[in-house]
């Protein structure tokens, strides 16, 4: 007997839903009691800082068949909420035609934990560091509330305040539930590159060490350059620590129909200390990240040029 | 009410393959890895470290893909292929990685030794002749405190050296 | 020469401990267990600084499958430990002062099970304010956590008249540095097991650094006879002095008793962060004046540590920082005033380098700073004011005199890493707008087989650096001297035994233990270079009380030294033993015969004539000798005082990023003298590795503390160098000439790759973008820049 009768008493029980609905109805049903778990690698990180203590009841999300696939479909990217994060940033189209993801979630911990861990938990934490990335890239949450599917865009999810935290609270007029995040799209573009425009994209993290470590700050940079040298289009989006990512709206502006020129790195760089408010960090001050933000985005501009 | 959902409990009895043995085991669904490793079955070559998966010295093969069992717990074990340092090299041999990092000192203390060679195992299977890059992506959730990772690279250099994977003897 | 595998020849040898260690096969202290075992917890206070109004453990004791609740009362000897001053209660009796501060004990059938236990024990606090900052901690109005008030101890050096020394002064510069709270962060955690015998003897299988010195606290604590307890301590996952110290023991050994099971504790890594040793961060200020000509000539010192509440081996980490804030220069005056004081904060103690990280980093700092001043080149400035051979030491006491420091100084100029440097300082002031061609390292590349890797990764880094202009590079240097034993004042006993076995193994025996350093490959390779036994032929017994001799501790970078000295001491009368008694069965003239591989062979033809395990049969008595003496002192009074030292000269290569601040070491040489190489494989892996942590001192690593509480509490957020810090290239070169008649042998390495790369880097930084860093780890924030790019007036390239 591997466990005493006290531990098996004592321990979770772990519900294994075999459809989204499923899951979502059995989170209704357990309330407070229920925890949806994933990889667990960030649970189990929090578990044991908290002395060990589970939860009573685990639904384990990766019970749920097809919930990891990782497909193209109409135009769209579609990752499953439990496709492991390893598996994402190695799966050929995400390499080539959403490269921006890849690099994001090559920065997060180490390899091992990346076997385990999965896209869906990454970003249902809403800080974790692959959102940037998924803004940049205008992605879609595809979410079941028990009964039915249904697609919100990112930056709405991400603009909701006083927001509860990993649990995923919906109030409508009715009935207060619970959604569960079930995948992730992803808009290609008709062509990777066209004559008239090229694509780039770039992602950074920093933080206190050169690898696994929790990122001080994020950014994401996804770039459409016309003939003329100029940006037809361009995404940047921060994030880092605590910080709920957020796009770089003036400092987008500001490069609209211009060249990345002296001028205009000045003034993005500007926009960017400007904006950017991170969620305070215990090692390091606002100002060192603000301006370690500003300075990653200039600095990858400026090479681009 | 939870009945009439019809959902599945995870069993309290773990089915697995360990080292090439089949396993049966009772326990909570969510005893973890590690522990089962260690304290239930005696294979103590899998350590305890920081148990939050920073460190790597859990480091085990679920699979055939490095995984940290102080982060995995059993009702995630159902049905794997799980190996451990023990079972890494043929009986009364020594794996070609284990054999580079005997002979190149790739170890002091040799806490962090196990979980480490078994991520390098892993990286020169997915990646014979890896980079410095590759290396340090592989290798950066293990943590080593005695050898300035000096020892390491080097064993690792041997064995890219050596190429192939094939046991010897 | 370089220290590598190619270069060693077959001196470069596989470890005895190496294959269980590659297998997974050796058993750790903590990967023990027994048959009817216990799991032992402590309970610890949540508080940094509380009075205890009552404890209640009736709850925990009713728990089914709890067997033992301990408290103070349960202590039946002295409810203390410490090695030097044992004032840290086993159990805390009416106050708790930091928090990792036990209270309670309990055993129970499952570790679940205690933890449960644990939960269920009451405890009545009442806090008490927190004293957290040691310079608030001196003052007199300031909450006392001891009787004997908040001074752990004080320690001042003055000679001569340093006001007038000052007065004398060309240039002048005044500083002060701080150094981190650091965390051993051995990979294996503090644990054992504890096994009462059934002849009513306690066994204790639980590292330490000094098995012999654990069995008399324990004993003291458990009023018991020290022949009543066995230590067990060997093999180690890592200490690097964080283990020397009493830690699970006393709680363990006391709970094995109590229930008369084995019990077993095995602390995870919130719990060890939390309870265990840290290097005192220490605030260092000093002044220094010089003449024109560069002389030193005043130095002036103050020196604060925090030792956190109690006394360890705090003392003796103060008297060494200040030996050392003086070091290897000689000056005319000279002032050190040194507090070590007590607070509410973690608990500070033994760690490599024992002081001498602290005080290196600010003295080599204000050498910097003053060359600065002078417009002199720093290496040079060492030059002018380097002891010489004879000179004394730093308290002007006698030395063992070596060419150690002239060696090394002269070592680090000539080095591939400073020619380089020399090279890329040519071309810049040669074409310095244009971006130059990378210097080519003056070396061959795969003399190592990861020097291919490394450099070729180094040279993206040169690549990247010519092309991206907020990249700088910047050299540095330090130099090193560093003192090994225990100094003046404290007992440092050494000695070893070697016997010929009834079972025909030639069994040396010595009171040290394996934690990684490569003890038992150095004693190994030392008996068979020595006596030339077959590695086959030798049983290496270390860490178990019951069965060696008093050798000392396995600290202070002493125990390969006495190792050595303890076997050049047996090597005449054991191999006369051996030999004679051979010479009688073979009926051989002893001159005839020679100590060999397997046994005693030919002295002529190397044949071999009588295995061991005959001689072994064949003896009358067993053939044994011992010896014993002590760690060589200088004949002084002043404590702490040293007598052997190593000297090295560290040369680095960093880049800094100024758009994060952050810093990378590129690149790394260290020389080290400390006369010959026992194991080439152990010598370079210890400065490697001493390196490493000096990385992470430098760079990433500082337990934060707020108000007595850890921010730091897991491996998340203490950080400590992956492998991605280390793709610079490290070289090794020994210097291992000793002065003719010299018998002191090789001199310690196992802290003193550990010391100087701090002030290296922070001179590289200089170097790279010309601020100065006086704290650390190094604040990215102060090195970080708005780049050129966006600078008003900048063109763009």
């Amino acid at each position: 007997m591997a466990a005493n009768l006290e531990e098996f008493l004592l321990s979770p029980a772990v519900w294994q839903p075999q459809s989204s609905g499923a899951a979502v109805r059995l989170k209704h049903a357990l309330g407070p009691l229920g925890v949806y778990t994933a990889g667990s690698t960030l649970l189990r990180t929090q578990w044991e800082a908290g002395g060990g203590k589970l939860p009573t009841h685990l639904i384990d999300l990766t019970a749920i068949p097809g919930l990891d696939r990782i497909a193209v479909q109409n135009g769209e990217l579609i990752i499953g909420a439990t496709a492991r994060l390893n598996d994402c940033s190695s799966h050929p189209v995400v390499m080539e035609r959403a490269p921006l993801l890849a690099d994001a979630i090559r920065q997060i911990a180490g390899w091992s934990v990346r076997n385990q861990a999965t896209l869906g938990g990454n970003a249902a934490s809403r800080v974790g560091d692959a959102v940037p990335a998924l803004l940049a890239l205008d992605a879609c949450l595809v979410w079941h509330d028990g009964e039915k599917q249904y697609t919100e865009h990112i930056a709405e999810w991400l603009s909701v305040q006083n927001w509860p935290g990993m649990l995923e609270w919906v109030e409508t007029r009715d009935t207060i539930g619970l959604r569960l995040l079930t995948s992730i799209r992803i808009p290609l573009p008709d062509e990777y590159t066209t004559k008239q425009t090229r694509r780039w994209f770039a992602y950074h993290k920093a933080g206190r060490r050169e690898a696994f470590m929790p990122s001080l700050v994020t950014a994401a940079v996804a770039a459409e350059v016309g003939e003329d040298g100029a940006f037809a289009d361009i995404r940047i989006t921060a994030g880092g620590g605590r910080t709920v990512p957020l796009r770089l709206t003036e400092a987008e502006r500001l490069l609209r129909g211009r060249r990345p020129e002296a001028a205009a790195l000045r003034q993005v760089h500007e926009a960017v200390r400007e904006q950017y408010v991170p969620e305070p960090d215990p090692f390091a001050t606002d100002d060192y990240r603000k301006l370690t933000l500003a300075n990653l985005i200039a600095a990858e501009l400026w090479k681009r040029k | 009410m939870i009945d009439k959902l019809a959902a599945k409990q995870a069993d309290a009895k773990l089915q697995c393959e360990i080292n090439g043995s089949p396993v049966t085991l009772e326990t909570p669904p969510t005893r973890k890895l590690l522990q089962i490793l260690r304290d239930d079955l005696g294979l103590t070559g899998t350590k305890r470290s920081c148990e939050i998966g920073r460190c790597g010295a859990c480091m085990v093969l679920i699979d055939g893909k490095p995984v940290n069992s102080c982060l995995t717990m059993a009702y995630q074990c159902t049905g794997k292929s799980i190996t451990t340092i023990e079972g890494l090299a043929p009986e009364g041999g020594l794996h070609p990685v284990q054999q580079c990092f005997l002979e190149e000192g790739g170890y002091q203390c040799g806490y962090c030794t196990p979980g480490m060679i078994v991520s390098v195992t892993s990286l020169l299977e997915r990646s014979p002749k890896p980079s410095m890059e590759e290396i340090e992506e592989a290798l950066s959730g293990n943590l080593c405190r005695c050898t300035g990772y000096g020892g390491i690279l080097r064993s690792i250099s041997r064995a890219i050296e050596r190429g192939g994977m094939a046991h010897e003897g | 020469m370089a220290l590598n595998r190619e270069t060693s020849g077959n001196r470069w040898r596989i470890r005895p401990d190496g294959p269980g260690k590659v297998t997974g096969g050796l058993a750790y202290l903590t990967d023990l267990s027994a048959p009817n075992m216990l799991h032992g917890l402590v309970l610890r206070s949540p508080h940094a600084h509380a009075r205890i109004a009552e404890v209640r453990t009736e709850e925990a004791l009713a728990l089914p499958g709890v067997h033992a609740v301990l408290t103070h009362a349960d202590v039946p000897g002295l409810n203390r430990f410490g090695i030097a001053h044992p004032d840290h209660p086993v159990f805390c009796e009416e106050r708790v002062r930091f928090v990792g501060d036990a209270v309670a004990a309990v055993a129970a059938d499952s570790a679940e099970l205690a933890m449960e236990a644990l939960a269920r024990i009451e405890v009545d606090y009442e806090y008490l304010p927190v004293v957290s900052d040691p310079e608030l901690a001196m003052r007199e109005d300031a909450p006392q956590l001891h009787e004997r008030g908040n001074i752990q101890h004080r320690n001042d050096y003055v000679r001569g008249d340093v006001e007038a020394a000052f007065a004398a002064s060309a240039h002048i510069v005044e500083d002060t540095y701080e150094t981190p709270r650091q965390m051993h962060t051995y990979m294996e955690t503090e644990g054992g097991l504890f096994v009462p015998e059934a002849d009513g003897r306690l066994t204790v299988y639980s590292a330490t650094q000094h098995g012999l010195m654990d069995r008399m606290q324990l004993a003291r604590i458990l009023a018991r006879p020290e022949a009543d307890i066995r230590i067990v301590s060997s093999p180690i996952g890592g200490s690097f002095g964080g283990k020397d110290e009493l830690n699970v023991q006393p709680y363990g050994a006391l709970l094995a008793l109590a229930c008369g099971r084995p019990v077993k504790l095995h602390n995870n890594r919130f719990e060890s962060v939390r309870a265990g040793l840290k290097r005192h961060p220490m605030r260092i200020t000093m002044k220094t004046g010089v003449d024109a000509g560069g002389k030193l000539l005043a130095h002036r010192v103050r020196i604060v540590s925090d030792a956190g509440p109690y006394s360890t081996l705090s003392a003796e980490v103060l008297n060494f920082a200040v030996e050392h804030t003086l070091g290897a220069y000689r000056y005319e005056a000279v002032e050190v005033r040194s507090f070590c004081v007590f607070t509410n904060n973690g608990m500070s103690g033994e760690f490599r380098g024992f002081g001498g990280n602290q005080a290196l980093f600010a003295l080599e700092g204000q050498l910097d700073r003053l060359a600065d001043k002078l417009g002199i080149d720093p290496w040079e400035l060492r030059r002018r004011n380097l002891r010489q051979r004879g000179d004394p030491g730093p308290f002007e006491q006698p030395i063992a005199q070596t060419d150690g420091a002239r060696q090394v100084w002269e070592a680090l100029p000539a080095s591939r890493l400073w020619l380089e440097r020399a090279e890329a300082a040519a071309a810049a002031e040669a074409a310095p707008a244009a971006p130059t061609a990378s210097a080519a390292p003056a070396a061959p590349l795969g003399m190592t087989p990861d020097a291919d890797l490394r450099s070729a990764s180094s040279g993206t880094a040169e690549a990247a650096t010519l092309q991206l202009p907020w990249l700088k590079i910047g050299y540095g240097a330090s130099f090193v001297m560093h003192g090994a034993g225990l100094g003046v004042g404290i007992p440092d006993p050494a000695g070893g035994r070697l016997t010929l076995a009834p079972d025909g193994k030639i069994e040396a025996a010595f009171g040290y233990e394996e934690f990684g350093q490569g003890l038992i490959a150095s004693l190994e390779q030392m008996l068979i270079e020595k006596f030339g036994f077959a590695g086959s032929d030798l049983r290496l017994v270390v860490g178990d009380t019951d069965a060696v001799p008093d050798s000392g501790s396995s600290t202070a970078s002493r125990a390969t030294s006495m190792m050595w000295q303890a076997l050049e001491r047996m090597r005449e009368p054991f191999a006369h033993s051996l030999l004679q008694v051979a010479s009688r069965v073979l009926v051989l003239p002893k001159e005839r015969l020679r100590i060999g591989e397997g046994g005693v062979c030919d002295a002529a033809s190397g044949e071999r004539l009588l295995a061991y395990r005959e001689l072994a049969q064949s003896a009358a008595e067993p053939i044994a000798c011992e010896t014993s003496f002590s760690y060589p002192a200088s004949p002084v009074e002043r404590v702490g005082a040293h007598y052997l030292y190593t000297y090295c000269s560290v040369g680095v290569k960093v880049e800094v990023n100024t758009l994060t601040g952050r810093v990378r070491v590129l690149d790394q040489f260290h020389a080290v003298a400390a006369g010959p190489v026992v194991n080439p494989q152990g010598f370079l892996g210890q400065i490697e590795g001493g390196a490493s942590m000096a990385l992470g001192f430098t760079l990433t690593e500082d337990a934060v503390m707020n108000s007595g509480m850890y921010l730091t509490r897991n491996l998340d957020s203490y950080l400590v160098p992956t492998i991605a810090e280390q793709r610079g290239r490290v070289e090794v070169l020994p210097i291992e000439e000793l002065p003719d008649g010299d018998a002191h042998g090789p001199r310690g390495i196992g802290e003193v790759g550990s010391v100087g790369l701090a002030p290296a880097i922070a001179q590289a930084v200089f170097n790279a973008v010309g601020k100065r860093v006086s704290k650390l780890p190094i604040d990215p924030a102060e090195l970080q820049e708005v780049p050129d790019i966006v600078k008003e007036g900048s063109c763009p390239v």
